[in-house]
């Protein structure tokens, strides 16, 4: 089989929701790149302040929000209805797996944050060490568009591999 | 689960019922063009309804479109 044909046929083998599904990882994946971004090149005082941090976090929602229902617009234009029609079996368990993954960093980025909060009551650990203030709140957030991201990454992996019995 | 234990005709018997594609099944069966493709490969068991609804479609008994192989 030659690329072209590989090419092609690898288009026509992709469904509608793994079109729906990249769109969604892209998103949250340009939103998760603006939030660390913003964070990495703050300012000290910036950080410090709870004003800033509030007005980002805002931000980060508006984004989403946006970016979702622009993205839900263009894919209503494409599709043939293909968006109202329920999953089948198969995609509930896909989703299913995707989920738990999922559950797997919002859980691990919790207990850090919970334990990063009590070094900090401590006077150590690396917001003291690196001057981080509102740390477990960077951490939660953070865990939470990671988990968004690995949610996505997993259906979409597990889709097309066929992969799912685990 | 381990894969490969149900093996299935489904391919063939598309092929034999006028060339029926993929999404033609699918929409009589309920399910995406995906989902026929994954159970084609067997990379997916369907479920016992989508089973029947497929044996249904062929007009065949459950055992004519899917094979089960016990593992030694």
């Amino acid at each position: 089989m030659t690329r072209l044909a590989e090419v092609k046929t690898f288009l026509q083998s992709i469904s509608f929701r793994e079109l729906t599904l990249s769109i969604d990882l892209l998103a949250c994946a340009y939103i998760g790149y603006f939030y660390l971004q913003r964070v990495f090149y703050a300012t000290p005082e910036q950080l410090a302040s709870s004003t800033w941090l509030s007005a980002l976090l805002l931000q980060v929602v508006i984004y989403s929000i946006a970016i979702m229902v622009i993205s839900y617009i263009v894919l209503a234009f494409v599709s043939d209805n293909e968006l109202e029609q329920p999953l089948d079996v198969r995609e509930k368990q896909i989703n299913l797996v995707g989920y738990k993954y999922t559950a797997y960093i919002l859980q691990a980025g919790i207990c850090i944050a919970i334990f990063q909060y009590q070094a900090e009551a401590q006077g150590f650990g690396p917001s003291i060490e690196y001057n981080i203030p509102f740390l477990p709140l960077h951490i939660m957030v953070s865990a939470f568009l990671l988990a968004e991201v690995a949610n996505y990454s997993a259906q979409l992996y597990k889709g097309r591999t066929g992969d799912i019995y685990e | 689960m381990s894969n490969g234990a149900i093996s299935n005709s489904i391919r063939t018997l598309r092929f034999m019922n006028n060339e029926m594609t993929q999404k033609q099944l699918a929409e009589k069966i309920g399910v995406t063009r995906q989902t026929v493709m994954a159970i084609e490969a067997n990379k997916y068991s369907p479920s016992l309804e989508v089973a029947f609804k497929i044996a249904h479609v062929f007009n065949l008994p459950l055992e004519d479109v899917f094979q089960y192989q016990q593992h030694e």
